[in-house]
């Protein structure tokens, strides 16, 4: 009996391998082009994950264009309010740099892994690489979302020495990376964005494409490079993706108002692949908060007026972008009051009822590269002034403003500021251009101050130019996990 | 295990005498023709004296007869028999050797020796209570089973010194929180095993379980009781026993119970202290958040008073339950059936838990060698929890509602659906339209094969199983207005199969009669395999048809799936000489899948000793001392609750554009092994006048190689990697003190006491660092103290600006491990990075323990049982939200809020209007001692005399219990046993009265 049994246990032993049925060991992953295509699957569907959401409304909600409601409950606050409720404990922070870091890792991996996998032909090797391709893009693109938010406005001046952040480009869990400079990092971003460009040039440009192409590495490029103050480069990267003429801007109400909420497919350069039920995207639901019981509104933020009024009538936007509805806050009604309608959600991707805030993430479309091509061709010189006025009187006249005459110079740039305000507005853009053009600003005129926070933290927040807090802190369990980082806190954190 | 009275034959000559009683078999073969007869006559007795029926005394196979009823027996042998042999199930045989006598009393013990008599000390037989040198406290298992809870582990709540028991909710499924001389672990499990008739089970299945089927419940707490158990036993075991027949009597246990669940009193202390509308409104004008004007028009539209609590939260909840067994057993085979009914709902809407189970325990003697066993158990719940905690408004937070709204339409008198101003629905409606309830199929079967192929020699093997089918049902009702006509169901199902095989060895044996061993070697083998798949859809559109397939859009599934298995060896060998002195030595080699493939092999030991010191001659003679025991062990043993493939990187997957995509899910770590623990213990035991019982004994339990989730830089791309780093020392002790008052037939009164005092001590950490703060949690681990809270430190309001003030903590990082309270350096700028430091606060209580009584007088008995909890603090997180009438501005806050200052000279607890009155700092970090009176039983057992005039009804009790009928604690928050660091919205233990009524027939 004993015998049989301890016979029986042979059988047992095998069993000490166990497996997991949702995943594979690592060491298994990349075997096959197979593996690198669902690697490459995989890359997008974690790049969908940092568009959108609090990636993109925590800086909005910091900046200046709205207001918190009565009932926000606090959601948040702590970046609206800046000062010390805004600390580098805070979570917003956290999730930004962790997200951008965590996708970074994946490629870093698929990087060095790729290579290893065999081909048997060119178009498989063609494959291959637009696979790197979508890699190194998608790199450059983390990286530059977190020099926006963690290392200060970029002066070519000081670069060199301005701390950027660290730069990770080799999978290694033990490493303790230091805080590159932003010289060193923007270096590496424009590689990426180089090596990107070789390897997509066989992915062409496609109105609406939900994979990167040659055109959105250029879209990047130039989005960069007007990050970097270089002018030139930035001008050109916009233009050749503006002259390909493959993303015309959208120039009728109904276009421009279906773009925004139920993702017509204009003038988008690259945006997200969503679905329901499995492939929703982060979504902005801050600016509504539909209750369905009544059909009225609950929202956390709500516009200033001079926000609204910041849009001309004639303006095709405005009512894209706002739209006046009936609030509830604290118990009282309050009727025709402008809400933030950008995101309204796409009612081909609501999974109940009533919205659940789903569209569908435009990562790169032509409007920002008009502004891109406008503002540098602004601040390059007189040279290219004419040149900037006529890509922004495009933009202009497409939305349904008169075309302004005869601006050079600072009002030139001016209204490329103001055409970017609106144009922008809520895309999680506004506060970085201000860290960008070392502007400060003062909440003023919300619509209504008796469903607002009010107070010197909110409705009447004053910030200096290049306040320290334009630029994050650096997470502090980043501060305390990696050594090499602890003296390097940017300043006022 | 045998006695013989008068003619005292100890099993030791008996082995000697094996050979020759061999010989002599074959001779009375040989001769039996020839023989002449006799007539031995004797009684057949258990330990209590009581006659035992039915046994059989027989000489051989042919010749043989069983006792009558008064136990006595006469057989007629040939005169050359030398022993006869006397069998009965359920109790150990024994052999009588013949001698010139004819009459022999026999007394037989109990094999399921009586639950507080026997132990079960870690695979082989039970042994006696005194026989054991581990550390094992036994507790009759009724003395729980009058409490009105789906879950017996609560009322063990301060019944064993070292024994922590915590329930953190209200719901009536909920399981409670269990560890053993303190938290023995940083960041891997710390529930004990536990083991139901040597298989374990998971925490999760007490619910299932109906705790009437137990006959005991034993604590195993030091390295000798339980590195037997090796890679799971480093938080100690609980070892549960589950009653079987007797043969002696047949027996039928009806026991019937109504109960009423209602708020504790701090609880309703806490619903008390938020402000009416009077309060509130005039808060409101008073520091300028509303003008007059505002309010008088609010209150026109609003002008009620409401109190929220009593919206949220039912009263007298109804609980009932119904348990009826049947025992007894024949000649070699003895059962215990039952089946049980409970239902209990919460006094939250959607919270109920009903239940039915079942047990079929049968054991018999197959032949002379053969014995065998079968305990088949079932039981099938249906659970509804509140799903609104935390910080949800729909009822953690929901006394925030202003208490100008109603919930009460005044023009139906009937509820809201939805709540006008304060705008959410009525709970009522919300667990009417968003319905889920969970079905839990239980089956916990065991079974055993046993043969004795030579004497003393028992090899058994048992196999045994806990499997569930646990499925959830979630329906969101067409009809529900925040998504009307598009309803939404989801049905979700999980398997779990555990399976253990376990085969023992046991050998007893005595050598010149004083050196008594017994030894044992073993195997077991367990795996555990579970799947679960999910499926939904939406857009139902009529409340009468909610299935999946009635729902045409955003129709999805998915299934997931894990294993784990275990394959160990043990031996144990346990030595006495002349029940004096005491050895066990055992040792266990454990594999795990859930280890790297090359450290998955550990090898665990310990040796423990026992003096039994009365029985020295020294002591002999001191009357006043009945008992003086010493015991000490030393062991390790380990810990491996962590996720199941912690030790490979994987690869995991997500989908884009319809694509599967790979993504890296964990980094992996292939050194991953054992958490190892390492306990030492020692032990005095001594008994006064036959009366008192005390029991001290100290300990220390060093956990090394802690598997630990290593925080990372986030440019890792990990949060954590789990690791087997830095040490952690628990030590302490356990005093318990029993006292017989008075032990009369006709009366009883018994008080004890016990407490535990833990000191933990964190000794090393991971990347050479003094101190680690769990980010978001208040919580540090510090090299030398034991895990603290570290935050701000608040000082004061300051009575001239109105300002709160903060300690600075010191401007080293390195050094805020030492508390900087210094007058002289205080900010009034909050931050909680920077303004963090040592609190010197304990995380875990250091002191808890128990009181109580048992007393009868005649047929009325009661029992009392209070447990208390010294030095237990939590984050009151309710108060961040209830105590900040600027960060919540129009919600209701509590009443302390309109102590803040107004005025230079103003001493107060809140700062000036304006400031934020409370953050994250020491002020919400709250004494939440507690002393709670568990148990308050009061009873009477119908006498015997009444009970015979019936034909039907042997036994007849009723009884009145309470349960939490007090609690003293200084915490403000709902419920101070909630087990956390931080609570919020907290679902409240509740309070209960139960009658109950138990007949036997």
């Amino acid at each position: 009996m004993i015998g049989f049994l301890f016979a029986g246990l042979g059988s047992c032993k095998k069993n000490l391998d166990q497996f997991p049925a949702d995943s594979i060991e690592l060491s298994q992953a990349f075997k096959s082009l197979k593996d690198a295509k669902t690697w490459d699957a995989g890359l997008y569907s974690r790049f969908r994950g940092i568009t959108y959401g609090s990636l993109m409304f925590t800086q909005d909600v910091q900046a200046d264009q709205l207001n918190a409601s009565l009932d926000f409950g606090n959601r948040n606050g702590n970046p609206h309010r800046w000062g010390q409720s805004f600390l580098a404990d805070d979570g917003a922070l956290t999730t930004a740099w962790s997200s951008y870091y965590a996708v970074i890792t994946n490629i870093n991996l698929a990087l060095a892994s790729l290579d290893q996998i065999p081909t048997t032909s060119t178009a498989e090797r063609q494959e291959l690489d637009r696979y790197k391709g979508d890699g190194f893009l998608a790199r450059a693109y983390c990286y530059n979302e977190l020099m926006i938010r963690f290392a200060k406005a970029y002066e070519p001046a000081t670069a060199n020495t301005d701390l950027g952040v660290p730069l990770v480009l080799v999978y290694d869990i033990n490493a303790k990376p230091t805080r590159a400079t932003s010289k060193q990092v923007y270096d590496q971003i424009l590689k990426d964005i180089t090596d990107a460009k070789t390897f997509l040039a066989t992915a062409p440009g496609a109105l609406g494409s939900t994979k990167f192409t040659i055109h959105a590495a250029l879209a990047l490029e130039a989005r960069v490079k007007l990050q970097i103050q270089d002018w030139a480069g930035a001008r050109v990267a916009a233009e050749s993706v503006i002259t390909s003429g493959l993303y015309p801007l959208a120039n009728t109400a109904v276009d421009i108002n279906a773009m925004w909420k139920t993702d017509l497919n204009k003038e988008t350069i690259t945006q997200c692949f969503v679905s329901k039920p499995n492939e929703l995207p982060n979504t902005n639901s801050i600016y509504l908060g539909l209750v369905a019981a009544t059909g009225k509104f609950t929202p956390d933020f709500i516009p200033s007026q001079w926000v609204v009024d910041f849009y001309d009538n004639t303006d095709l936007r405005k009512a894209a972008y706002f739209e006046k509805k009936t609030l509830t806050i604290q118990g009282v009604d309050y009727p025709n009051i402008w809400l933030v309608n950008k995101y309204p959600g796409n009612p081909a991707l609501f999974t109940a009822a009533t919205t659940n805030y789903a569209n569908q993430p435009k990562i790169f479309r032509s409007a920002e590269l008009y502004l891109i091509s406008a503002e540098a061709g602004a601040r390059e010189g007189a040279g290219t002034a004419v040149a900037a006025l006529g890509r922004l009187n495009d933009l202009r006249v497409a939305r349904g403003l008169p075309a302004l005459v005869a601006l050079t110079g600072t009002p030139l740039f001016q209204a490329v500021k103001d055409e970017r305000f609106r144009e922008l507005a809520f895309e999680g853009r506004r506060l970085f251009d201000l860290k960008r053009w070392h502007e400060g600003f003062t909440r003023s005129l919300p619509q209504n101050s008796a469903f607002i926070q009010v107070g010197p933290t909110y409705n009447t927040l004053s910030i200096a130019p290049d306040n320290n807090q334009f630029t994050w802190g650096i997470p502090s369990r980043e501060l305390t996990t990696n050594t090499n980082l602890s003296g390097a806190q940017n300043p006022g954190w | 295990m045998m006695k013989i009275t008068k003619n005292s034959i100890s099993a030791i000559q008996k082995t000697k005498n094996l050979s020759v009683f061999i010989m002599a078999c074959f001779l009375f073969i040989g001769f039996a023709a020839k023989a002449q007869n006799r007539t031995i006559t004797g009684k057949v007795m258990d330990e209590k004296g009581q006659a035992l029926p039915a046994a059989t005394i027989e000489a051989s196979a042919s010749i043989k007869t069983l006792s009558n009823e008064n136990g006595t027996f006469s057989i007629s042998v040939p005169t050359n028999t030398l022993k006869l042999s006397v069998i009965y199930v359920g109790y150990e045989s024994t052999t009588i050797f013949l001698s010139n006598k004819t009459n022999y009393n026999v007394t037989l013990t109990s094999k399921s020796i009586a639950s507080e008599e026997a132990v079960i000390i870690g695979y082989g037989s039970a042994k006696k209570k005194a026989d054991v040198v581990g550390s094992a406290r036994t507790i009759n298992a009724k003395k729980i089973q009058e409490m009105p809870l789906a879950n017996a582990l609560d009322a063990l709540q301060g019944k064993v010194a070292g024994l922590q028991v915590y329930t953190s909710t209200g719901e009536p499924s909920a399981v409670s929180s269990v560890r053993i001389n303190g938290v023995g672990s940083l960041t891997a499990g710390t529930t004990p095993l536990y083991v139901l008739d040597g298989v374990p089970i998971s925490s999760g299945a007490q619910v299932s379980l109906n705790a009437q089927d137990y006959e005991s419940v034993t604590v195993l707490t030091d390295a000798s009781a339980t590195s037997i158990y090796g890679a799971r036993a480093a938080n100690g075991v609980i070892y549960f026993t589950s009653k079987k027949g007797s043969a002696s009597r047949s027996k039928i246990t009806l026991n019937t119970q109504y109960a009423t669940s209602s708020l504790l009193t701090n609880t309703k202390d806490f619903f008390n202290s938020v402000m009416n509308t009077k309060e509130l409104t005039n808060f409101w004008v008073a520091t300028a958040y509303r003008t007059q004007a505002q309010v008088d028009a609010l209150l026109l539209t609003y002008p009620n008073d409401t109190k929220w609590s009593k919206v949220y939260y039912k009263d007298n909840a109804p609980s009932k339950q119904l348990d009826l067994s049947i025992s007894g057993g024949g000649d070699k085979t003895t059962y215990y059936v039952s089946g049980s009914y409970f239902k209990q709902e919460g006094l939250t809407y959607r919270s109920d838990f009903k239940r039915y189970t079942f047990r079929s325990n049968i054991n018999t003697q197959v032949n002379k060698w053969l014995s065998m066993g079968i305990n088949l158990v079932g039981g099938y719940d249906n659970r509804q929890l509140n799903p609104y905690g935390s910080n949800s408004t729909n009822r953690g937070l929901g006394l925030l509602a202003g208490p100008m709204y109603t919930s009460i339409d005044p023009l139906t008198g009937k509820n809201y659906e939805f709540i006008p101003g304060w705008g959410r629905y009525h709970p009522n409606y919300l667990a009417d339209k968003i319905r889920s309830n969970s079905d839990n199929v239980q089956f916990t079967p065991s079974g055993y094969v046993q043969i004795s192929p030579i004497r003393n020699l028992i090899i058994k093997t048992q196999l045994g199983a806990e499997a569930y089918d646990f499925t959830t049902s979630s329906v969101q009702l067409p009809s529900y207005l925040g998504s009307l006509n598009n309803g939404s169901t989801n049905e979700s199902y999980t398997r779990e199969v555990n399976r253990t095989v376990t085969s023992t060895a046991e050998y007893k044996f005595s050598i010149k009669s004083k050196h008594n061993l017994t030894l044992l070697a073993g195997n077991e083998y367990i795996d555990d395999k579970s799947k679960s798949f999910n499926g939904s859809s939406t857009g139902q559109t009529d409340d009468r048809l909610t299935l999946i397939s009635n729902g045409p859009n955003n129709r999805n599934a998915s299934s997931s799936s894990f294993a784990y298995a275990f394959l160990s060896y043990f031996g144990r060998v346990s030595y006495n000489y002349n029940a004096k002195y005491y050895l066990d030595v055992t040792g266990r080699n454990d594999q795990s899948s859930r280890f790297g493939k090359e450290n998955r092999s550990a090898n665990f030991w310990s040796v423990g000793g026992m003096w039994k010191a009365k029985k020295e001659k020294f002591f002999e003679n001191m009357d006043w001392l009945s008992d003086l025991t010493i015991k000490g062990s030393i062991g390790t043993s380990g810990n491996s609750s962590i996720g199941n493939y912690a030790s490979l990187g994987l690869v995991g997957t997500n989908q884009y554009d319809g694509v599967t995509g790979f993504g890296i899910s964990t980094p992996g770590n292939p050194d991953l092994s054992w958490e190892q623990q390492k306990l030492t213990s020692y032990s005095l035991n001594f008994s006064l006048f036959r009366k008192a019982n005390f029991s001290i004994e100290h300990y220390s339990k060093i956990t090394s190689n802690m598997l630990l989730d290593v925080p990372y830089p986030y440019t890792s791309g990990f949060a954590n990697v789990t690791s087997n780093v830095g040490s952690l020392k628990n030590s302490g002790i356990n005093v318990t003190i029993d006292y017989d008052v008075i032990n009369k037939k006709d009366a009883y009164f018994a008080p004890y006491v016990n407490f535990n005092y833990n000191k933990q001590e964190v000794t090393e950490l991971f990347q050479g660092r003094n101190y680690w703060i769990i980010p978001n949690t208040g919580v540090c681990w510090v090299v030398g103290q034991p895990v603290s809270y570290f935050y701000p430190i608040f000082n004061q309001v300051n009575p001239t600006t109105g300002l709160p003030e903060w300690y600075n903590p010191n401007s080293n990082p390195d050094l805020i491990v030492n508390t900087q309270t210094d007058k002289s350096k205080v900010t009034s700028t909050f931050n909680s990075v920077g303004l963090q430091q040592n609190t010197g606060i304990k995380r875990y209580a250091p002191w808890t323990g128990g009181f109580g009584f048992t007393a009868s007088f005649k047929g009325f008995y009661t029992q009392c049982d209070v447990s208390f909890v010294k030095g237990k603090y939590m984050i009151n997180n309710d108060r961040y939200f209830y105590e900040n009438p600027n960060q919540f501005p129009g919600f209701n806050q509590s009443r302390t809020v309109l102590n803040y200052w107004k005025n230079p000279g103003d001493v107060t607890q809140f700062p000036k209007y304006g400031v934020q009155f409370t953050q994250f700092d020491t002020r919400l970090i709250e004494d939440a001692s507690f002393m709670r009176m568990k148990n308050l039983t009061i009873g009477y057992n119908v006498p015997q005399s009444i009970m015979k005039k019936t034909n039907v009804i042997t036994g007849c009790k009723f009884y009145i219990t309470g349960r939490n009928l007090f609690t003293v604690t200084k915490y403000s928050g709902p419920d101070p046993e909630v087990d956390t660091n931080v609570t919020l919205g907290a679902n409240p233990n509740t309070r209960q009265i139960a009658i109950g009524l138990d007949f036997q027939f």
